[in-house]
């Protein structure tokens, strides 16, 4: 094939593409300032990890000196993870020892560090003259303007008087930011072209209304059947004594000293987005299991694509409807385990418990559309079934065994003791918890128990969080709808 | 000449079974198929089991989408304006499928709602389809409950409720009682009168030839033959006819001899009591030759029928089972 065929068949794919030209557009332009915003990041600051590593700590008889690769008074800044919420009161008369040498922070203590902040960014140590107890927490991204000084201390060591010649990275309380500030400017252009792309994209639909009011119509139609369905009456009754029993459990587990602790209202939330994962997802496979596959087993799909209705617009409707059939029962019960749980224990932030909520029904929205993909995809009857069963098995049951398994084959050593709190293995966890659509639900409501999205929850950002909870529900109905097309085809 | 409404130019649709994306096997269902319906015809779909019939018509409605060619309807390719096309057909497939636990009512409120017309319109159109189609008596009952003839009728009530362009019926008759069959027949016509168009695939030919206006004869996936039925018919009897005679005694000699002639055909023996019935295809000119070498071979004739050509034999001879 010439170059001249790949144009002309280039230029007829492009063409096919018609109504969704824009939005490619707009997404191209997105990804052109998503690596822009990349090089920001990596060009503007400096891992802090690189240079901590590459300090070189001397030990003589009576001296120790600590030498950064940079120069005094050199400036930088950094852009890290707060790997502890800051804490002024360590710094304090009553917890400070006088005189002791510590090298993981490379100082020595002294009256001199009262009233300043130790600050733990991405594993770099900066000293900050102030106090920011209360104005950062762990797992947040911040940028700090910092400066290398020269500090001369001494200490007793073995009962030997010992001066310690150390470089110190300080910085002043101002100068330590939220990394989101500037990450919002991109966030927000992205968002813009995303929506401007969107927005033509749905200009160029054709009969958008009419085909919006069809999807309304088959959701309302699956609602009306799903809600009378006797397996959803079962799965509902269960689902809601399983969330209010599990609920109630975590809020009375902040106040005992069981060996499963719950920390604070904030943990209790996330651990129950998992378990209403964990019976939701259930429910949302059970009843979409044969929704596909029963009809085209009784013609009711031959009657339906002979109507003016798009397959993209059945999927949808069908999908939106299924969804509220699971998720109208699953928010009472999700209220009424946060009441209990409430009951209980602490309050969790009001971000938590809305995006528990919320983020709730786009995960059972997410699970009804991974499920069509299977029931569209599937043969027989009990192909669907077993799909099914397979899928929420995996999600719910058997993921943390994958990613023991996983992990192992990677080198991760997993049966050290308290191997879960092995930062390698978190990250790992962490990152691969984005291909299952439960862990994404617990992430973003973790995500929303924080104040900012500039959080880092094991190695994963909180926009990268962000991304697949929005991205997960996109794709498995983009999904569904190309699986329905294509088997619809013959 | 009236205009096409509807005009299918070399459409081709191959099936093919995928396994993981990629198609392991495919087999072909149109092979450039082409022919035009135009407005107010009964059009008569026929063709052998297997032949593209039903095919051609889930392409028509929409169901399928075909490889290539091009499926029109007022000159507007469906492809591009599949809202505005299906909005003009009323489809009544072969396989009814209706939901179960709705009442007709609400089956008619489900389908309805899918074209631009009021819930009051559908409440009244839908009554008086229901009263025209013998099923306002079973109005609260739920589809589950139905026969089949019944769900038939709720299924043409559904292809009507909008007032389509073209109705399009894959085997309408198909469990139906003999009555149910003839009040679909009056209905169909009356219809008709009103300026539907209507394209009827069926396998009673006889009801097609009762029926339509036009005939397409599809075989293979592709059209052998489109024309009028009084034009078909006329066609075939100008080549050959069929004659029908009763003899005292037909043996396997006389037919060895009759075979012998070009253009003579035994096609039935049959006893009728002490009488051979014997069916002849034959051209018009030779029936002299026939009766003459009867007589000769010591044959009585009691009597001779010409046969009347009908739709069967238009259908078998095309398809190539004559």
């Amino acid at each position: 094939m010439n170059i001249e065929d790949l144009v002309v068949k280039a230029n007829n794919r492009w063409k096919s593409l018609d109504v969704w030209q824009p939005l490619l557009i707009a997404i191209s332009i997105v990804m052109i300032v998503a690596i822009a915003h990349k090089v920001d990041w990596e060009t503007t600051t400096t891992n802090p990890s690189e240079i901590w590593e590459s300090r070189k700590i001397t030990e003589n008889e009576n001296e120790t000196a600590i030498i950064f690769n940079q120069n005094h008074n050199d400036s930088a800044i950094i852009k890290g993870v707060l790997r502890t919420s800051p804490k002024f009161e360590v710094y304090t008369n009553e917890t400070i020892v006088l005189g002791k040498f510590s090298k993981e922070e490379g100082i020595v203590y002294s009256e001199e560090l009262y009233g300043k902040t130790m600050l733990n960014v991405s594993g770099m140590r900066i000293l900050v003259n102030g106090n920011l107890d209360g104005e950062f927490y762990e797992s947040e991204i911040v940028t700090v303007e910092t400066k290398l000084v020269e500090r001369i201390e001494y200490y007793e060591k073995s009962g030997q008087n010992i001066t310690l010649t150390s470089e110190v990275w300080v910085a002043e309380p101002d100068d330590v930011k939220l990394a989101s500030e500037k990450d919002y400017y991109y966030f927000a252009l992205e968002l813009l072209i995303l929506g401007v792309g969107a927005y033509f994209t749905i200009k160029r639909t054709n009969n958008l209304k009419e085909q919006m009011g069809f999807a309304k119509h088959i959701a309302l139609f699956e609602l009306k059947r799903g809600m009378k369905a006797p397996r959803m009456i079962v799965l509902g009754l269960f689902f809601t004594l399983f969330i209010v029993g599990i609920g109630w459990l975590l809020g009375d587990l902040q106040n005992s000293q069981s060996t499963f602790v719950v920390q604070n209202g904030d943990d209790g939330i996330i651990r129950l987005a998992y378990f209403t994962f964990f019976v939701v997802s259930m429910a949302a496979i059970a009843v979409s299991v044969d929704s596909f596959h029963k009809e085209r087993q009784s013609n009711t799909l031959n009657m339906l694509l002979a109507r003016p209705v798009n397959r993209e617009t059945i999927v949808l409707g069908k999908a939106l409807g299924l969804s509220l059939v699971v998720g109208i029962p699953a928010l009472l019960a999700q209220i009424l385990g946060l009441y209990f749980m409430t009951s209980a224990g602490e309050m969790p932030s009001l971000g938590g418990m809305i995006a528990f909520l919320i983020f709730g029904q786009l995960l059972i929205f997410t699970m009804i559309a991974f499920q069509l993909c299977l029931a569209v995809s599937a043969k027989t009857g009990s192909d669907v079934v077993i799909y099914g069963l397979g899928a929420w098995l995996l999600f719910a049951v058997v993921w943390t065994l994958i990613v023991y398994a996983i992990s192992f084959a990677i080198g991760v050593d997993i049966n050290a003791e308290n191997f879960e709190n092995d930062a390698n293995y978190q990250t790992f966890a962490s990152r691969i918890g984005l291909l299952n659509p439960g862990i994404v639900y617990q992430m973003a409501v973790g995500l929303f128990t924080h104040r900012t999205i500039a959080i880092d929850l094991q190695g994963v950002p909180g926009w990268l969080v962000l991304l697949s909870l929005v991205l997960w529900p996109l794709m498995c109905l983009r999904t569904a709808t190309w699986l329905f097309k294509r088997e619809m085809r013959g | 000449m009236a205009a096409s409404l509807l005009e299918l130019n070399e459409v081709q649709k191959d099936y093919r079974i995928r396994r993981f994306g990629r198609v392991v096997r495919s087999s072909n269902a149109l092979n450039k198929l082409s022919f035009n319906v135009e407005k107010g015809q009964i059009f008569g779909f026929l063709g052998p089991n297997g032949a593209g019939k039903t095919t051609t018509i889930k392409c028509i409605t929409g169901i399928l989408k075909c490889d290539s060619g091009t499926i029109s309807i007022d000159g507007k390719n469906i492809e591009n304006n599949d809202f505005e096309n299906k909005n003009k057909i009323g489809f009544l497939p072969e396989q009814i499928g209706l939901y179960g636990n709705l009442t007709p009512m609400q089956t008619l409120e489900f389908y309805g709602g899918f074209y631009n017309i009021s819930d009051s319109t559908i409440e009244e159109r839908g009554g008086k389809l229901l009263d025209l189609l013998s099923l306002n008596k079973n109005s609260n009952k739920p589809v589950s409950d139905f026969s089949l003839g019944m769900k038939k009728r709720l299924a043409l009530a559904v292809a009507l409720l909008h007032e389509p362009e073209i109705l399009i019926l894959d085997e309408p008759t198909s469990g139906l009682d003999p009555r149910g069959v003839k009040a679909l027949r009056t209905l169909l016509l009356d219809l008709n009168k009103k300026g539907l168009t209507i394209i009827l695939s069926s396998h009673v030919l006889s009801e097609v030839q009762e029926m339509c206006t036009d005939v397409g004869i599809i075989n293979k996936g592709k059209m052998i033959r489109q024309e009028s039925i009084s034009k078909i018919i006329d066609t075939v009897e100008k080549t050959a006819i069929k004659l029908s005679l009763r003899l005292n005694e037909f043996t396997e000699k006389d037919q060895k001899i009759l075979e012998k002639k070009k253009g003579i055909r035994v096609l039935e023996k049959n006893n009728i009591g002490k009488h051979k019935k014997i069916i002849l295809n034959l051209k018009e000119d030779l029936i002299p030759w026939v009766t003459d070498k009867l007589v000769k071979n010591g044959t009585k004739i009691f009597s001779i029928e010409p046969h009347n050509t009908t739709l069967e034999d238009v259908f078998l001879t095309e398809t190539g089972d004559k």
